[in-house]
């Protein structure tokens, strides 16, 4: 199977072929052959020659669209493509019109509201702050642009990937 | 002694003590909210009462609950931890008024401590030196000038109003001082609608120390030596140590003797932390704060010098002497810990709530874990997030720093994200290993990160094997989840077909 991981900023091309549990990778034409064990909820043994990687693959904390791989104390975040599915695998956060969702990264309550609909603001502007653990956590536009919409008031209660306002 | 004790709190604190009453054939007996109904101090305990809903003034707050609950469960004393009620003299008043034993000192200390005024006035009549500083309002630039020779320079100006940083102004001799006093009146006008500004002693490159003491009801008073904990975020304690890596046997048996002095002026009873700050050049130390209470950092202690403060805590409520005498208490080795928190370093540590969906927790050598959840539990919003107190303990610094780096990187925790891979930068930092701290190393630590990482930029940053590794993970994990789709999904399909198959007889059966 071919595939396209995202990593860093940098793509690599990636093809994959199983066989028990051999696994022969091409990453970039470059061959790397490992041992690889599928112990369950998304941990993997592997082992090139002698040497041992434990992973983990969880899905990303921060993005729909990348997965977070743990190798050993070293974390990677990785956005797969699969080319024959034409489209990334998992949701898009930022959408092909320009616009950028603000998501409510843990569940918590509105203490404030920054930033008005219609106001222009500048990339790394507040826009609505959000309490949780008794830490208020200011959420800011990741560009700049117009506030499209607030979709929250003062005292409401979100959730974990709640868009909190759209930026365009 | 008591047969039963009802703690008043949650975490890892609660299973501390739990284990404390385990080691006394004392029944521990707990109280929660509804959000930790299957949490693990719940389920460590012999019996547990639900005080309320998840926010923490509606339950574990709500002292008449509190205090009902115990009543209830004929409990004989009550252990607050800390936080909380811990030092809430109200709670300590109602648990007395309710006939039980209060793990702690009295209200009447409790209160004297709790403010800062009557706090500074008790050290500074039990004799412990204070930060010098003026507690009027500066009449004029004049008054400025004699009070700051008087406390010798460096000298700091603070708004009267103040708060934040404005109208602060360090003022390192003499000929700064006009400038300095007319731009910190104006800020402090700008800023607070008021102009008074007054002056204290700077202390530069301070350090945050603080001296465990202990007594009891006989009025027996130790000190057990000091925690150093300038490593602070927030002013949030981050990894304490102990001894401090002055380690200056002369320094301690003075601070001690203060802060022993500072509790006898209060009655004080139990265990309790006099915290000072401390000149990094002069070794000059000033008096900041009592905690009334247990501390978070405890364990170091408990490390270097081998007694257990919480059992000690109990027995002196239950009204025993204390169990060991000053010239008993050594200092053996060198303990430090990290505050492990669901807080995310790689954003401005926002909180990181969630489930923890892996956990691996280090053991070894040396190594002490004090935790408060296991796999599969939620770390929740309406709490503070620490998931666990990890502590080192060697037979010096060095050896806990290598202890303490293992462990670390030993640590796993999947599912949210943790301050681990801070702390492994840190215990590689060359400043902490060679013990220079100070109350600004976190800040400085940050600056060194910052370039650290810009400087690595572009040469990738990374080991490029264990990324490869890292994408042939992904990619097999991707694979794996594809076939057992399509797996899945041929099953629908061939039970479809054998639902089809079945029913297709019976309808020709029919006609």
């Amino acid at each position: 199977m071919k595939l396209i991981a995202e990593i860093a900023g940098e793509e690599h091309d990636v093809e994959i072929k199983r066989e028990g549990s051999r696994v022969v990778a091409l990453i970039d034409g470059r061959k790397i052959e490992v041992e690889a064990r599928d112990m369950g909820n998304g941990h993997y043994l592997l082992k090139n020659g002698n040497s041992v990687y434990e992973c983990r693959v969880e899905r990303s904390r921060d993005s729909a669209r990348s997965i977070e791989v743990n190798v050993g104390t070293d974390a990677f975040h990785i956005t797969l493509t699969d080319p024959k599915r034409l489209r990334s695998l998992a949701r898009a956060g930022a959408h092909s019109d320009g616009s950028t969702e603000i998501v409510a990264p843990m569940p918590g309550k509105v203490v404030r509201v920054i930033a008005e609909r219609g106001a222009h603001v500048e990339a790394g502007d507040g826009i609505i702050v959000v309490e949780a653990m008794k830490m208020q956590n200011e959420m800011k536009s990741p560009m700049a642009g117009t506030v499209a919409a607030i979709n929250f008031q003062i005292g409401a209660t979100v959730n974990a990937g709640d868009v909190l306002a759209v930026i365009e | 002694m008591f047969r039963k004790i009802l703690i008043a709190n949650r975490g890892e604190i609660a299973v501390r003590i739990i284990r404390a009453c385990r080691d006394l054939n004392i029944s521990p007996a707990v109280v929660y909210s509804e959000a930790d109904a299957e949490a693990l101090h719940v389920r460590m305990a012999d019996e547990a009462i639900c005080v309320g809903p998840a926010p923490s003034v509606e339950s574990y707050l709500n002292i008449g609950a509190v205090v009902e609950a115990a009543r209830r469960l004929k409990a004989d004393a009550i252990h607050p931890g800390y936080g909380f009620l811990a030092e809430n003299a109200g709670f300590a008043r109602a648990v007395a008024g309710a006939g039980l034993a209060f793990i702690g000192p009295g209200a009447e200390a409790m209160e004297v401590m709790g403010s800062k005024v009557s706090a500074r006035r008790a050290a500074r009549l039990a004799g412990a030196p204070i930060v010098p500083g003026t507690t009027e309002p500066l009449t004029s630039f004049e008054d400025a000038q004699l009070t700051a020779r008087e406390f010798g320079y460096p000298v700091m100006l603070k708004a009267s109003a103040g708060g934040g940083g404005k109208g602060m102004r360090l003022v390192a001799k003499e000929e700064e001082l006009l400038s300095a006093f007319e731009t910190a009146k104006s800020e402090a006008a700008a800023a607070f609608g008021n102009s008074e500004i007054y002056i204290e002693k700077a202390i530069e490159r301070p350090r945050h120390i603080e001296i465990q003491i202990f007594a009891d009801s006989h009025g027996n008073f130790v000190h057990l030596g000091e925690r150093e904990c300038s490593i602070q975020r927030r002013h949030q304690k981050v990894i304490e140590e102990c001894p401090s890596p002055i380690n200056d046997a002369t320094l301690r048996m003075r601070m001690g003797e203060a802060a022993v002095e500072i509790a006898r002026a209060v009655n004080y009873v139990g265990a309790g932390t006099v915290e000072f700050l401390v000149a990094d050049a002069t070794r000059d130390f000033y008096f900041l704060e009592m905690n009334t209470r247990l501390q978070v950092e405890h364990p170091v202690t408990e490390l270097v010098t081998g007694f257990d403060l919480v059992r000690e805590q109990i027995m002196v409520a239950a009204g025993w002497p204390l169990s060991f005498k000053q010239e008993e208490i050594n200092w053996t080795g060198h303990a430090i810990e990290c505050r492990v928190y669901a807080e995310d370093p790689e954003n401005n540590f926002l909180p990181s709530p969630g489930r923890i969906s892996f956990l691996r927790v280090p053991d070894g050598a040396g190594i002490r874990n004090d935790g408060g959840v296991e796999e599969g539990a939620e770390v929740s919003i309406y709490y503070d997030p620490m998931i666990s107190k990890l502590a080192a303990w060697g037979r010096t610094r060095d050896e806990a720093i290598d202890r303490l780096r293992r462990a670390l990187d030993e640590y796993a925790v999947g599912g949210i994200r943790t301050t681990l891979p801070f702390f492994r930068e840190i215990v590689r930092d060359r400043e902490f290993i060679n013990g220079r701290l100070d109350t600004g190393f976190i800040q400085r630590f940050n600056e060194r990160r910052v370039k650290a990482v810009e400087q690595t930029r572009g040469a990738d940053g990374f080991d490029e094997e264990r990324r490869d590794i890292a994408i042939i993970a992904a990619a097999f994990d991707y694979v794996s989840k594809q076939r057992s789709l399509s797996m899945n999904q041929r099953k629908d399909i061939e039970e479809q077909s054998r639902w089809r198959m079945a029913g297709r007889p019976a309808l020709h059966s029919k006609s």
